[in-house]
């Protein structure tokens, strides 16, 4: 596994990066940043939406189903106390060609991917100031 | 909590704009609201979401799950965020007279 590292780059506006690649992260204007890029929330949401898509795109490349691609779409659903996100909602679009009695198939498949289940199995995590 | 003028009515509106008393909601109200949340124009589509909210919330005083809202309006997610760019919590909500969403992550 390769390095993570997050600094500051202003404000509230950090960069992730990973292996020369640079993403920034940073909060909506109105929660006091300066929108440089999506929130953390809204980063774990697209990590899972981008791990469902591209595992349900390999199936698809596989099997010959290569008339338009697969495109997620989501939402969180936000609650409090702790404040966290409550749901993640994801509909996902399939190529055209996709036979419809495949589609129950694929969602199972969907489900086994290793960040959907990383958030049915929550993963310890072991934090020290250094 | 700050006063508004919605749909031509002195509401009560908290710091995101969302009226405090959902008896003062009316579709004038809706409209009003709808142009702060960036929509010109309540359409037929939108009026679908707008009203399945308030009946919802009406009835079991909270908000729909988003999945069951788009099951029972028939439209996608993108579909609902085409129609209110903010969302189905922070937009339709808003528009529907229904309480701040909980939470802001």
């Amino acid at each position: 596994m390769d390095l993570i590292t997050v600094t500051r780059k202003e404000g509230l506006a950090f960069d992730v990066r990973v292996r020369g690649h640079r993403l920034t992260c940073d909060m909506s204007e109105k929660d006091g940043g300066r929108d440089e890029g999506p929130s953390p929330a809204e980063m774990l949401a697209g990590s899972l939406g981008a791990c469902v898509a591209m595992m349900v795109q390999r199936y698809c490349d596989n099997h010959g189903y290569t008339d338009g691609d697969v495109c997620a779409s989501l939402t969180l659903e936000l609650a409090d106390n702790p404040k966290r996100i409550g749901g993640i909602v994801i509909d996902l679009e399939l190529p055209n060609d996709f036979p419809e009695d495949r589609k129950s198939a694929v969602k199972r498949l969907a489900e086994l991917c290793p960040i959907h289940e990383t958030l049915k199995h929550l993963p310890k995590v072991d934090l020290e100031i250094t | 909590m700050a006063i508004a003028e919605l749909g031509g009515k002195q509401i009560e509106i908290d710091e995101d704009g969302f009226i405090q008393d959902p008896n003062a909601w009316d579709e004038e109200v809706a409209k009003s609201l709808a142009g702060t949340e960036g929509v010109a124009e309540l359409t037929e589509d939108h009026w679908k979401v707008v009203n399945y909210l308030r009946e919802y919330y009406l009835e079991f005083n909270m908000a729909p799950m988003i999945r069951k809202l788009c099951k029972t309006t028939g439209f996608k997610l993108k579909e609902i965020y085409d129609l209110f760019p903010s969302g189905p919590a922070k937009g339709a909500c808003k528009v529907a007279g229904l309480p701040k969403p909980t939470g802001c992550v």
